[in-house]
């Protein structure tokens, strides 16, 4: 093909975009649509694993060690906690400043008088783990440690966690499939409709000689302009409306405290979103004209 | 050079027998009318004649390819050798005249300077040179089947199919039509063109083939109108 036909069919598709603005829009629509149930079920996905993420780090197991062990023995402990594998993070909390911290975080640091100088709490290890899910292994392992008193760890919250993201996860990756799905047969009843309406087109082009690459490529254009016109208003409206939820949720404070602190501000993903929304579009649109346009010219060949 | 021989056409859906064992051969240069009734098979030779449909048996010639064997890849390229008017003119409605007639063209490639020497004088040959910039919509019927013919034209074809090209215009424009036609023919085309104006055919004469049920039933050259008259 020469420099100038290519030229010219390129040109062709801008054209074709303004001439059926109509199935244009139908398509544009539908795009911009399915493109927005997409990217918003992807967007709410990473954002809730994030939120759980957020609650999971700062989820502890405290490890009490018994009154007798000596400095260098509660050290020992603290590298065998460590070399546990799924413990992220090992503090070591003494009994003084176990005890100060109680006092300082009481409105009522008056009855730690009675005590009389003595303190009856033991030193500890605070722990995170890396993998919640691996929890109750973790603290089993650590309650086999000798000179340990006994663990502390939220299990019930635990198990509560795990399970609301093992079902999210699912119901997540069920909506997006289902969304996807959705989205690609309508895109493709869409641009079908679109090719069918220019049936007659694609016919008079064909009787004059026209190959079928030559047939196919303003088409291939054509959807590639609408996509990406489409990916671009479903990237400003996500823009838009991210920003929206984000600034009212931050205006809620309880909300930070139960990890929706942990929304992804939108100028962390600004870029890879764009580019999704727009390299998706612009793909969807182009494959979704070219196999149509393709489907009706095998149709045609086979019932000429 | 159009050349049939002994061709069968059936439709496997309706079990219709459209053409049977027909064989006829139209030389280079000449000028012919199909004739015959609707349902004749008439329709069914112009789709055969542009590979838009295969014959169940027999052989079909034209302009040097042999249409029974040609493969698929090589179909475009077998077309552009074939100027077609048809009877509802097939205009893009998108396009303006010169783009309608100038996209032929683009089709083949054909270098700009072309493009713009030739869609000017095939419009010119029609009588259309003051309607570049209309579209289909903003021409009569007659314009638009003028339109059409320079479409088939500006490819400078060695066979020109005209299917019933005079169905939609009044009959003194279809006159002129056919006239026309003529002296492209003087000019070395050769035409085909399917009718089924019969006195119009009777008033030109030439070479006429009637088409019934299928069959090549006439096939002559009678002299027209015009000539008696002479």
């Amino acid at each position: 093909m020469k420099l100038s036909s290519f030229r010219y069919l390129v040109r062709q598709g801008f054209d074709n975009v303004w001439k059926n603005r109509v199935m244009a829009f139908a398509s544009f629509c539908v795009l911009l649509v399915s493109l927005l149930l997409v990217g918003i079920s992807v967007l709410f996905y990473i954002n809730i694993n994030a939120i759980i993420g957020g609650i999971e780090d700062k989820n502890e197991a405290i490890i009490y060690l018994v009154d007798e062990a000596s400095e260098e023995r509660v050290n020992e402990i603290g590298d065998t906690l460590r070399s546990l594998g799924n413990v992220s993070e090992v503090t070591f909390v003494s009994r003084d400043a176990a005890l100060s911290n109680l006092q300082n975080d009481t409105e009522y640091p008056e009855i730690f008088q009675s005590l009389g100088g003595d303190n009856p709490l033991p030193d500890a290890y605070r722990i995170k783990v890396a993998d919640i899910t691996k929890m109750n292994d973790t603290m089993k392992a650590a309650e086999k440690i000798p000179d340990v008193l006994y663990v502390r760890s939220p299990d019930t919250f635990v198990e509560l966690l795990t399970e609301i993201r093992r079902i999210f996860t699912i119901v997540a990756f069920a909506v997006i499939i289902a969304m996807l799905i959705v989205s690609m047969v309508i895109i493709s009843n869409t641009t079908r409709a679109s090719v069918f309406s220019r049936r007659r087109e694609i016919s008079i082009m064909q009787s004059v000689g026209a190959t079928k690459a030559f047939i196919r490529f303003p088409f291939f254009i054509e959807g590639m302009i609408n996509g990406f016109l489409a990916g671009a208003f479903a990237m400003l409206l996500t823009w838009f409306s991210y920003n929206s939820l984000v600034e009212l949720l931050g205006k809620f404070d309880g909300l930070s405290s139960i990890g929706f602190g942990n929304v992804i501000p939108y100028s962390r993903i600004a870029l890879p979103v764009a580019l999704a929304y727009v390299a998706a579009g612009s793909l969807i649109g182009a494959i979704g004209s070219v196999l149509s346009t393709r489907v009706h010219l095998k149709y045609r060949a086979a019932n000429m | 050079m159009v050349e049939l021989k002994h061709v069968c056409v059936r439709y496997e859906s309706t079990g219709v027998e459209a053409l049977s064992d027909v064989s006829l051969k139209v030389e280079d240069g000449e000028f012919a009318f199909v004739i015959g009734r609707s349902g004749a098979g008439k329709s069914t030779l112009i789709k055969l004649l542009l590979k838009e449909l295969d014959a169940n048996s027999g052989q079909v010639y034209v302009n040097g390819y042999d249409l029974t064997k040609l493969k698929k890849r090589k179909v475009p390229e077998f077309r552009r050798t074939i100027g077609v008017v048809f009877q509802d003119y097939r205009l893009i409605d998108t396009m303006t005249v010169y783009e309608n007639i100038a996209f032929v063209l683009r089709v083949i490639d054909a270098p700009k300077k072309q493009i713009r020497k030739r869609v000017p004088y095939v419009m010119s040959l029609v009588g259309l040179q003051d309607k570049a910039d209309c579209y289909p919509s903003e021409l009569s019927g007659g314009e638009q089947q003028r339109c059409a013919l320079a479409r088939a034209l500006v490819n400078d074809p060695a066979l020109l199919i005209a299917d019933e090209p005079t169905g939609n215009v009044d009959p003194e424009l279809a006159y002129e039509l056919v006239e026309l036609l003529q002296g492209i023919n003087a000019c070395g085309t050769t035409i085909l063109m399917v009718t089924h104006a019969h006195e119009m055919v009777r008033h030109f004469g030439g070479r006429i083939i009637n088409i019934s049920e299928g069959e090549v039933v006439f096939d002559e050259v009678i002299g027209g109108a015009e000539i008696e008259a002479e």
